[in-house]
């Protein structure tokens, strides 16, 4: 196990030591942790290297990899990284209601581009950086599902 | 718990009640029905052909596609089933249609029950700037602000309304369609925002502006009616604990409220119910400044999603006891006279991100290990592995417990939710277990900025916990499966690593 490495939503953390680990329920991802006498009962949920684990009902992503492996991604990552145009995807699903930029305007970063309306709210998305808006790819009115591209950035 | 007051029945006052609702509340509706031997018809859209209240109730309509405006919220479509399969009564739940007035004109002139007050009193209730009025006229005190609907700021002199002030929406409610806003410069965009989600939510624009009051507290009477003059106050809901201005946590009573408040609260309820003919379940609203002022803010008449807080502390089955006044009973004694008796607190189990600004969040629930034992109730919608339609409100499940006083009922909670597990998503659990601990919350002292106040973007995990969780990822990864082979893209991301270190050398 000493090869693993874990990092715990971007932060490297070694496990504590001593604990043995049961899955009471693998499906839904319920666990027992027990060291000693005591017990600890707690949600990881994925598999391979990627998990969820659900610390003080807060969902965090952990890596578990070795170092081949988180090698690898690293270099996967690299070879992708550029500072071209940036996708801004809608992050939850919902209903297009407001767009308040239209294509060639230049945006300051934190400045409202559209708001989806979802669960009832007004989402507002703004701009992460400061660019000019390549392309609007949705209207007022259309319904968008999580993921899908919302405005490209320059 | 305490005696059920509808228990022992013999004529059921419904053969079969529609529900035009979904989701937790729906299924509240349903278990009251089977206790009062009324056959159940659900409605369902198309994103909740399996859903929950569908399996539970005895039978099933579908009432159109998934987006609320064409299933939920279409008053044809929901007449249509309740027509279709011989419902009695309509039991609107809360949100959807519950506090439309159109909707209950149209049930009542198809000849079926509706289970709520009269279609009049929902349209000048409805209407919060109305409603304003008519406190102004029965004495109650309101918070100041304008009487009439704010349409161009220009024109207004907001000055003597004063600053920071709340825009509202007049068919406003659930905290849709407000905005503060801290000087004069900010009215004019907070008021496009604020109309557009009005119209959106409600299809009504009309917002007026009054001015906050904070710190504060929001606590409300529930009132129940019949049909033949009885009206009871059953208690005060303090539901201070809120984001977005919605609420998260309820509980009764409100360690806030002292006989003098409660007694001039309950005075001003009554006040307000008699400027309309009311009958039916009801909810008063007021802030509750520090000095023990109270201010009216709205009426809502349906069920509230809290009511579950009341009933606790009441032993009174609220949802049965509309049911039974929609058919003309009377309130009985046992009710007119109740003394509420111990502490109740709900937590609303929410798909939300509370250290994301609480905010929504879609996706399927997967672990679903709910609380048990002593004094505990749990009204849920959806079981484990439950997928969310995107399109309604996030609202999983309401935790409830019930103890002598305060400090029991805070023990049980923190109890209860140590018991429970959701997976899948993201929740408003860890909110809730951190609630419990929060020093403004234990001693009663908190008000509505407690979020603001205390919460800000949540505490990070402990060291010590984030070191058991790369235990836990540890222990998951060696006790399961094998990742899938690499695949061959990895292989050229190998050869482009070992490309890169050729040249910096």
């Amino acid at each position: 196990m000493s090869d693993l490495e874990v990092v715990i939503d971007g932060q490297s953390v070694e496990p504590s030591d001593g604990w043995t680990f049961a899955w009471i329920d693998e499906a839904h991802g319920v666990a027992q942790l027990s060291r000693d006498e005591t017990r600890a009962t707690l949600l990881v949920e994925g598999s391979g290297s990627a998990w969820v684990v659900t610390v003080d009902g807060r969902r965090l992503p952990a890596m578990v990899r070795t170092w081949r492996e988180r090698t690898l991604a690293e270099a996967e990552v690299a070879s992708h990284a550029s500072a071209g145009p940036l996708n801004i995807n809608a992050s939850l699903p919902g209903l297009v209601v407001a767009v308040d930029v239209a294509e060639g305007a230049e945006v300051a970063a934190g400045q409202s581009l559209l708001t989806i309306e979802a669960m009832k709210m007004q989402n507002e998305v703004r701009a992460p950086r400061a660019g000019r808006i390549a392309s609007v790819a949705v209207a007022v009115g259309q319904t968008v599902t999580k993921g899908i591209l919302l405005l490209r950035l320059d | 718990m305490r005696k059920d007051t509808a228990a022992g029945r013999v004529t059921p006052p419904f053969e079969r009640l529609l529900i035009a609702n979904r989701g937790e509340i729906a299924i509240r509706i349903i278990r009251a029905c089977r206790e009062l031997g009324i056959e159940s018809v659900a409605v369902y859209s198309d994103a909740d052909v399996d859903a929950l209240h569908v399996q539970a109730a005895d039978r099933a309509v579908r009432i159109g596609p998934a987006s609320p405006a064409e299933s939920y919220l279409s008053i044809p479509a929901i007449l249509d089933a309740a027509r279709r399969s011989g419902a009695q009564a309509i039991h609107p739940g809360y949100g959807f249609l519950s506090e439309n007035a159109t909707f209950a004109r149209a049930v009542e002139q198809a000849g079926i029950a509706f289970v709520g007050p009269p279609p009049a009193t929902l349209a000048s209730l409805g209407d919060k700037l109305a409603a304003r009025r008519s406190a102004v006229a029965a004495g109650v005190p309101v918070v100041p602000g304008l009487l009439v609907p704010l349409e161009d700021p220009a024109t207004v002199d907001l000055g003597e309304v004063g600053f920071p002030a709340m825009l509202k929406a007049a068919a406003g409610g659930g905290g849709r369609g407000m905005r503060q806003v801290d000087g004069p410069d900010e009215v004019a965009a907070a008021l496009e925002t604020a109309r557009r989600e009005a119209i959106s939510a409600f299809g009504d624009g009309t917002v007026y502006v009054e001015r906050l009051v904070a710190p504060a507290r929001h606590v409300e009477v529930q009132l129940l009616g019949d049909r033949h003059g009885a009206l009871v106050c059953l208690g005060e809901r303090d539901c201070s604990v809120q984001r977005r201005h919605q609420k998260l946590v309820e509980e009764s009573p409100s360690p806030a409220v002292t006989p003098e408040i409660r007694a001039a609260m309950f005075d001003s309820a009554r006040r307000i119910a008699a400027t309309v003919e009311f009958h039916n379940a009801a909810t008063v609203e007021f802030l509750l400044d520090r000095d023990g002022e109270h201010y009216f803010l709205e009426m809502n008449t349906r069920l509230q999603v809290e009511h579950g807080v009341t009933e606790l502390v009441t032993g009174v089955d609220m949802v049965a006891w509309q049911i039974r006044i929609a058919a003309g009973e009377r309130l009985g004694r046992d009710v007119v006279d109740i003394v509420p008796h111990g502490h109740a607190i709900e937590v609303r189990l929410y798909a939300e991100d509370p250290w994301d600004a609480f905010r929504p969040v879609s996706g399927a629930v997967g672990a679903w290990r709910m609380p048990d034992g002593p004094g505990v109730r749990v009204d849920a919608g959806v079981v484990a592995d439950t997928e969310l339609p995107p399109e309604y409100d996030p609202l999983l499940a309401k935790l409830l417990v019930l103890a002598d006083d305060r400090p029991a009922a805070i023990a049980r909670l923190r109890r209860a939710l140590d018991e429970t597990l959701i997976g899948g998503l993201q929740t408003d659990l860890g909110f809730h277990r951190w609630l419990v601990d929060q020093p403004s919350f234990v001693s009663g002292a908190y008000d509505t900025d407690l979020i603001g106040d205390h919460w800000g973007s949540g505490p990070a995990p402990t060291s010590d916990r984030l070191e058991l969780a790369s235990a836990a990822a540890v222990g998951a990864r060696v006790t399961s499966p094998p990742p899938p082979p690499q695949r061959a893209a990895a292989d050229s991301a190998w050869g482009r690593l070992a490309r890169r270190e050729a040249i910096r050398r």
